[in-house]
C-alpha cells in the first residue's frame, strides 16, 4: 500500500503539483495497481533466468555499428530556439534555484 | 586537542577531445562559439530522439583506462541517471551505472617536498574504482535571479573517474589532478584544459580523529574547477569541519558548492543530497561489445606513460629528478629531448641544461609549443656539438636558436652564411680591444682609479665590435692585461 | 466505394498509370474527412454535442496544405516522367505521437500543444520519400497512455467508425479509426502493448506490430522504449506489407534499429502456406484480471463470439494445407500485464522527464522565482491523469528501495514470456511452430466511458496483445468476423523475430480465402 506519505515523496520526485481530487484519484489506482504487480511476487523464477533489457536479444550480426567521429552541422538550430519559451540574447531563461551560503 | 586526518576521494570529469558528441553529430568543441549553437534535436533533448554511441569516445576511454591499469570490460551498459535540473534536457544523464567501462586501477602519485625541486618525499597510491562514458551536461549561469542556460557542451563525451578515498590532504588532491592533466594531454583523449571545464572535480571530504579506522559523513564539494580551488576548497572544508566538530556540531553528509570568485562554499537549500537518481538500463542503447581484437587495436598505440617515462629518464640518461620531471611534463618535450640525446655521443645533461634554459624560454616568450618549432632535435645536437668544438662560442650557439626560428635555416648554414665563426686569432682581439680603450678614454680612468666593474662592459664593447663572435673570456684577459 | 475505398497498392498503381492524379486522390480523402470526421480535437472543445457522436474525430490536425504540396509533387514527378515511389499520391494519417518537421506534434497532450517538430521521424521520412500524402496528425490516448483515445487532451476523441458510441481503441485510435473510414488507405500507428493491434481489431483493419528494431523510433515520441514499434495500420494484408517494405531497415540515428536483411514482403505474401505449422493456446483463450471489488484474481474464459472467429481461422487454414497443432503451452502470458505495469511505467517516467517548460513545449504562466515550482506547476497543469499516474507508478516500482522486488523482477518475467515463444517456436523444439495463432482482444470494442478510468481494467484489455510486446517478436491482426452487435472481432498472428514474412504469407492467404464470406460485406456505419 501506498501511505499519503510515501505519495507526497512520490509527487515531489516527480516534480508535480496536484490538486486534491487528482490526488484521490491516482492514490486510488495506484494501490490498485500494485495489487495487479503484486502478483509478480508469486511468480516462482529460478536465479538463473536473466533480465530481458529487450526481448530481441540484437546478437552482434545485426547490431548496427557505432557511429564514426565526424562532425555534422544541424542546420535548423534557429527553429529549436523558435521553440523555447523564455530566451535572451540565445539563452534560454529560467528561474533560480534558491541557495543558502556557508560561514 | 585532537589531532585530525582529512579523507579525500576526487570525482572527476574528463572532456574527451573528440570531434562530435558522444550521442550525435555536432561539434564538441564550443569554446569560441555563441552560446546555443553547437545543437540539435537529440542534444537538446527532443521529444522522440534517440542517442547513437561515438566509437571514438569508447576508444579514448579506454585508452584512458589502460593508463589507469584499470580492467575494460568485455560487455558494460549504458544507464539513465534521472533528474531534474535545467542543464540536462532530456530529465536523466546517459551514464553507466553498475556495468561500467572499466574497473580498478590506480596511479602511484609522487608527492614532491616541500623544496621546490620536485624532489618525491613519498608516493602515494590513489585506487580507481569507477571509469566510466557519460555525456556531459550544458552550462548555467545566475543571473540577477534568472537561471541563463547554454546547451552548447550537451552531449560532450566525458569520463567519469573516481577515486578511493585515498586521498589524505588538500596538497595531494592537486597533485593527483596535476598528474592526472599530464596524462590526458599526453594520450591524447582531452585537452585538459581545466579553465576550459575539460578536466572538472568534485572532492568528497571528511575527517576523522588520527588512528581511528572509521569513516564519517562526508560532504560533497561540486564545481572545484582548477587545482587552486582544489587546494582551496579542501582546505577551507577541513578547516570547516574541524571548527564544526571541535564545536560539537555533527558533520552531515550536505552537497557544497564552491564559488571560485569569492573563494566561499555554498550549500544548495534543496534536499538533493537525498537524490535518487532510478537508475536503469538505457532502452535507446544496446550493450557496449569491447572485444579483445578491438582493445588490442586501440590500446597497441598507447605510447609510454609520463611517470614511467619520468623514471626511465632518471635511470637511462643520469638525470636529476628535476630534470626528469620538468622533461616528462608533455610528451612532445620529453620526445624531442630523447631524440635529441640519442643523437648526441656527450653527457645528457647537457642536453637537458639547453632545453630547460633556452629552449623553454623561448618557447614561452613565443607562446609555442615544442612541435610547432623549426629547431629539430639534430639542430639542437648540431649547435651543442659545435660549441663544444670551439666552432662557436655559447652566446652564439645560444642565439642559434632564435636565428633557426626566424630563418627556417639549418643551424650550420646559418653558421656559414653570417661568418659566425667564432674569431680566435688573437692579435685581431688584442686589436679589438684597442680599440675600445683608445675610444673611451674617460671609462679606462674610471677603471682604474676603482670601479672594476666596468670590466663587464669593456668585453661587451669587443663583443659588439666583433658581432659576438670572441670569446669572452680571452677579451677579458686581454684587457686585465692592456688595463694593468 | 470511391477512391477512398480503394486498397493503398490499387491508388499507387492509378496514380503511377495516370488514371487519377495525386490531386484527385487527394480531393477525394479531404472530402471523405469533411464527411465522416467532424471537429478536429482541441483543448478546448466545450460541449460535446449530439452531432460530434455521431463523427470519427480521428484528426487532431489535417495537413492541408502540406498533403496538397506533396500531391502536387507527384504529379509533376509523374509528368516528367520520373520515379515517384511506391506509395504516389497515397493518403496516410500519421499518428500524433511521430515528430514531422514543421508540424504540430502534440503526443495529444497539452504539454506538447504548441510544439512544432523541427525535424522528421525516420519512418515517416521514408513514407514521404516514396510519394505518400500526409494528410494529418491522428489522435491517440495522451502520450499513447491508454486503450482507447479517451484519455486524449485534445477533445472529442476518436470514436469507432462502425458504432460512434463504442471507443475506436488505442493508443492508435485515430489512425485505426482514419483507415476504417476511409479517410486514408494506410496509417503509421505505434504499438506498446497492443496499440495498433487492439485499435485494428476493435475497428475491422489489419494492424502490424513489427519485430522490435525492425522499424525505426527515431522521432517517435517515446512511451516505454524497450516496447515500442512504430507499424502499419491498413485495410487488407497487401497494403500493410507495403508499407512494412517502405518503413523497415536499419537507420543511423537508432542504435536499436537492426541491420538484419529486409524481405520483400509484397513477394513474401504469394508464398504457399502448405504445411506451415500453426498452433493455438489455450491460454489465449482466457483472461486474468484482478476482480475490481476484491482484487484477488479471477479467470475467465473469453466468450465464444471472440474464440469463434480463431477456431473458425483455424479451419480455413488448414483447409490450405497449414497443420493445426493445438494446446500450445504459454503459461506465463497471464504475466504480460503485471510486468508492463512495471516497466513500461519506469520507462514512462523517464521518457517524461523532459516535459519541464525549459526547452520547448508548455511552461506555466504562473511567475516565480523557484525553479522547482516552475517545473511543479508546469507538468501539474499540463499534463493528463494518465501520464501522472505513469509518471508517479513509475517513481515507485524504480525506487531504490522497490526497484529489485519489483522492476529487476519484471524484467526476468519478461524472459520468461520470450522463452514461452521460444519454446513454441523453436525449429528444433517439440512444437516448431511457424506461428500462433489467438483473439487479438478479449472483448469486442466497449462503450465511451465504460472502462476509462479504470486505469487497472483498461491495461487488462491489453492481456493478448501485450506478450508481443515484451518478447520483441512481430504479430499482426486481422478481421476475422463481426460481432452480434455489429461490431468487428480480431484474431492474431504471432512469430519468432523476423517473421514477417511468414505472418504477412499466412495473413494474406487466410484474406483472401475468406474474401467471399458475408461478413466481409459489412462497412462501419458512418460511411452507410
Amino acid at each position: 500500500m501506498i501511505t499519503e506519505e510515501l505519495f507526497k515523496h512520490l509527487v515531489d520526485l516527480a516534480a508535480l503539483e496536484l490538486e486534491t481530487d487528482e490526488s484521490q484519484y491516482l492514490l486510488g489506482q495506484m494501490n490498485n495497481q500494485i495489487t495487479a504487480i503484486n502478483e509478480l511476487e508469486q511468480i516462482p523464477l529460478d536465479d538463473d533466468v536473466p533480465p530481458a533489457r529487450h526481448g530481441v536479444p540484437f546478437p552482434a550480426e545485426i547490431s548496427p555499428t557505432l557511429r564514426e567521429d565526424k562532425v555534422d552541422v544541424y542546420p535548423n538550430v534557429e527553429a529549436l530556439l523558435n521553440q523555447v519559451p523564455s530566451s535572451e540574447d540565445r539563452y534560454i531563461i529560467v528561474p533560480d534555484i534558491p541557495h543558502t551560503e556557508l560561514k | 586537542m585532537t589531532q585530525y586526518e582529512s579523507i579525500i576521494g576526487l570525482e572527476t570529469h574528463i572532456q574527451l577531445n573528440t570531434q562530435s558528441k558522444i550521442f550525435c553529430s555536432c561539434k564538441a568543441d564550443s569554446w569560441l562559439d555563441a552560446p546555443n549553437s553547437n545543437i540539435c534535436p537529440v542534444c537538446t533533448g527532443l521529444p522522440g530522439v534517440l542517442p547513437v554511441l561515438n566509437r571514438k569516445a569508447v576508444e579514448k576511454a579506454m585508452l584512458l583506462a589502460s593508463a589507469m591499469q584499470a580492467e575494460i570490460q568485455p560487455v558494460s551498459f549504458f544507464d539513465r541517471k534521472n533528474y531534474f535540473y535545467p542543464d540536462l534536457p532530456k530529465g536523466y544523464q546517459i551514464s553507466q551505472y553498475d556495468m561500467p567501462l572499466a574497473r580498478g586501477g590506480f596511479i602511484d602519485l609522487p608527492i614532491p617536498d616541500s623544496t621546490g625541486q620536485n624532489t618525491t618525499s613519498y608516493t602515494r597510491r590513489i585506487g580507481i574504482t569507477k571509469l566510466h562514458l557519460e555525456e556531459d551536461a550544458g552550462k548555467t549561469k545566475n543571473i540577477g535571479g534568472e537561471r541563463q542556460i547554454d546547451f552548447n557542451r550537451c552531449g560532450v563525451p566525458l569520463v567519469e573517474m573516481v577515486t578511493g578515498p585515498d586521498l589524505r590532504t588538500a596538497e595531494e588532491a592537486a597533485h593527483y589532478l596535476f598528474r592526472l592533466r599530464q596524462l590526458l594531454r599526453w594520450i591524447d583523449i582531452s585537452e585538459g584544459d581545466m579553465e576550459k571545464g575539460h578536466l572538472r572535480c568534485d572532492a568528497n571530504v571528511s575527517i576523522r580523529p588520527v588512528g581511528v579506522d572509521y569513516l564519517n559523513p562526508k560532504t560533497e564539494i561540486k564545481n572545484v574547477n582548477s587545482i587552486d580551488a582544489v587546494r582551496d576548497a579542501i582546505s577551507k572544508e577541513i578547516e570547516r569541519q574541524i571548527r564544526e566538530t571541535e564545536a560539537g556540531q555533527k558533520i552531515e553528509a550536505w552537497t557544497l558548492e564552491w564559488d571560485e570568485d569569492r573563494g566561499i562554499l555554498k550549500k544548495m537549500r534543496s534536499k538533493e543530497t537525498e537524490a535518487d537518481y532510478r537508475y536503469f538500463r538505457e532502452p535507446d542503447l544496446l550493450a557496449l561489445r569491447i572485444d579483445d581484437a578491438w582493445q588490442n587495436e586501440v590500446v597497441s598505440i598507447q605510447p609510454e606513460l609520463p611517470l614511467q617515462r619520468r623514471q626511465r629518464f632518471m635511470n637511462a640518461y643520469q638525470l636529476p629528478e628535476y630534470d626528469a620531471d620538468i622533461l616528462t611534463s608533455e610528451k612532445k618535450l620529453s620526445d624531442f629531448f630523447e631524440t635529441a640525446t640519442k643523437a648526441y655521443p656527450g653527457d645528457s645533461k647537457k642536453i637537458s641544461n639547453w632545453i630547460m634554459n633556452d629552449l623553454l624560454r623561448i618557447l614561452k616568450d613565443r607562446n609555442m609549443q615544442i612541435d610547432q618549432m623549426q629547431l629539430q632535435p639534430a639542430d639542437l645536437v648540431e649547435i651543442i656539438t659545435m660549441v663544444e668544438n670551439g666552432l662557436i662560442n655559447t652566446s652564439t650557439g645560444k642565439s642559434l636558436i632564435e636565428k633557426v626560428e626566424d630563418s627556417h635555416q639549418r643551424p650550420s648554414e646559418i653558421v656559414r652564411s653570417e661568418n659566425l665563426t667564432r674569431v680566435s686569432d688573437e692579435s685581431a682581439i688584442i686589436s679589438a680591444c684597442k680599440e675600445v680603450l683608445a675610444e673611451n678614454p674617460t671609462e679606462v680612468a674610471s677603471y682604474k682609479a676603482g670601479k672594476p666593474t666596468l670590466m663587464g662592459w669593456f668585453v661587451g664593447q669587443v663583443m659588439r665590435k666583433t658581432k659576438g663572435k670572441t670569446d669572452p673570456e680571452k677579451a677579458k684577459e686581454i684587457f686585465e692585461t692592456l688595463l694593468h | 466505394m470511391g477512391i477512398c475505398d480503394l486498397p493503398a497498392h490499387q491508388i499507387a498503381k492509378m496514380v503511377r498509370l495516370r488514371e487519377i492524379s495525386a490531386v484527385e486522390v487527394l480531393d477525394a480523402s479531404l472530402d471523405r474527412i469533411q464527411q465522416v470526421d467532424g471537429r478536429s480535437g482541441t483543448l478546448n472543445p466545450g460541449e460535446i454535442t449530439n452531432d460530434d457522436k455521431q463523427k470519427v474525430h480521428a484528426f487532431i490536425s489535417i495537413t492541408t496544405d502540406l498533403a496538397r504540396a506533396q500531391a502536387k509533387a507527384v504529379d509533376q514527378k509523374l509528368a516528367a516522367g520520373e520515379d515517384v515511389g511506391e506509395l504516389a499520391g497515397v493518403p496516410v494519417s500519421i499518428k500524433d505521437i511521430f515528430c514531422v518537421q514543421g508540424t504540430h506534434s502534440t503526443a495529444a497532450s497539452r504539454i506538447l500543444a504548441d510544439f512544432i517538430s523541427p525535424y522528421t521521424a525516420s519512418p515517416v521520412n521514408r513514407l514521404e520519400a516514396a510519394g505518400a500524402v500526409i494528410m494529418g496528425k491522428v489522435n491517440l490516448d495522451e502520450f499513447t497512455y491508454g486503450s482507447s483515445n479517451e484519455s486524449s487532451a485534445f477533445q472529442p476523441a476518436p470514436r469507432n467508425p462502425w458504432n460512434t458510441n463504442h471507443v475506436p481503441g488505442g493508443s492508435s485510435g485515430g489512425s485505426a479509426a482514419s483507415v476504417a473510414s476511409g479517410e486514408v488507405a494506410l496509417s503509421l500507428g505505434t504499438d506498446t502493448a497492443g496499440s495498433i493491434r487492439q485499435p485494428a481489431s476493435f475497428c475491422g483493419v489489419v494492424g502490424l506490430k513489427p519485430t522490435y528494431g525492425r522499424v525505426s523510433r527515431y522521432g517517435l515520441i517515446a512511451f516505454a522504449s524497450s516496447l515500442d514499434c512504430p507499424g502499419p495500420i491498413a485495410r487488407n494484408v497487401r497494403d500493410a506489407a507495403m508499407m512494412l517494405k517502405i518503413i523497415a531497415g536499419a537507420d543511423p540515428h537508432d542504435s536499436t534499429a537492426a541491420t538484419h536483411p529486409i524481405d520483400d514482403y509484397l513477394v513474401s505474401i504469394e508464398k504457399n502456406i502448405k504445411g506451415k505449422r500453426i498452433g493455438l493456446s489455450p491460454d489465449y483463450f482466457r483472461i486474468t484480471y484482478p476482480d475490481p471489488v476484491s482484487g484477488s484474481f479471477q479467470q475467465q474464459a473469453v466468450t465464444h463470439e471472440i474464440e469463434q472467429p480463431v477456431r473458425h481461422a483455424a479451419e480455413v487454414l488448414s483447409d490450405l494445407g497449414a497443420e493445426i497443432i493445438e494446446d500450445i503451452p504459454m503459461p506465463n502470458t497471464r504475466h504480460g500485464i503485471p510486468a508492463f505495469f512495471v516497466i513500461s511505467r519506469v520507462e514512462a517516467a523517464s521518457n517524461l522527464h523532459r516535459y519541464d517548460g525549459v526547452k520547448y513545449g508548455y511552461r506555466t504562466p504562473i511567475q516565480t522565482d523557484d525553479l522547482r515550482l516552475m517545473y511543479r506547476r508546469t507538468r501539474g497543469e499540463a499534463f493528463g491523469l494518465q501520464p501522472k499516474l505513469r509518471i508517479l507508478m513509475g517513481m515507485y516500482v524504480s525506487a531504490a528501495q522497490y526497484s529489485e522486488q519489483y522492476y529487476m523482477r519484471a524484467l526476468k518475467v519478461r524472459s520468461l514470456i520470450r522463452q514461452d515463444f521460444h519454446e513454441a517456436f523453436n525449429p528444433t523444439g517439440k512444437y516448431r511452430l511457424d506461428a500462433l495463432l489467438t483473439p487479438t482482444t478479449p472483448t469486442p470494442a466497449f462503450e465511451m466511458g465504460a472502462v476509462y478510468g479504470d486505469s487497472v481494467m483498461m491495461q487488462y484489455a491489453d492481456q493478448l496483445t501485450v506478450p508481443a510486446n515484451h518478447a520483441g517478436i512481430p504479430a499482426i491482426s486481422l478481421p476475422g468476423g463481426i460481432s452480434s452487435t455489429g461490431l468487428p472481432l480480431g484474431i492474431q498472428l504471432l512469430g519468432p523475430d523476423f517473421s514477417e514474412s511468414t505472418l504477412l504469407s499466412i495473413a494474406y492467404a487466410y484474406e483472401s480465402a475468406t474474401s467471399g464470406e458475408s461478413w466481409r460485406s459489412s462497412r462501419p456505419k458512418v460511411l452507410s
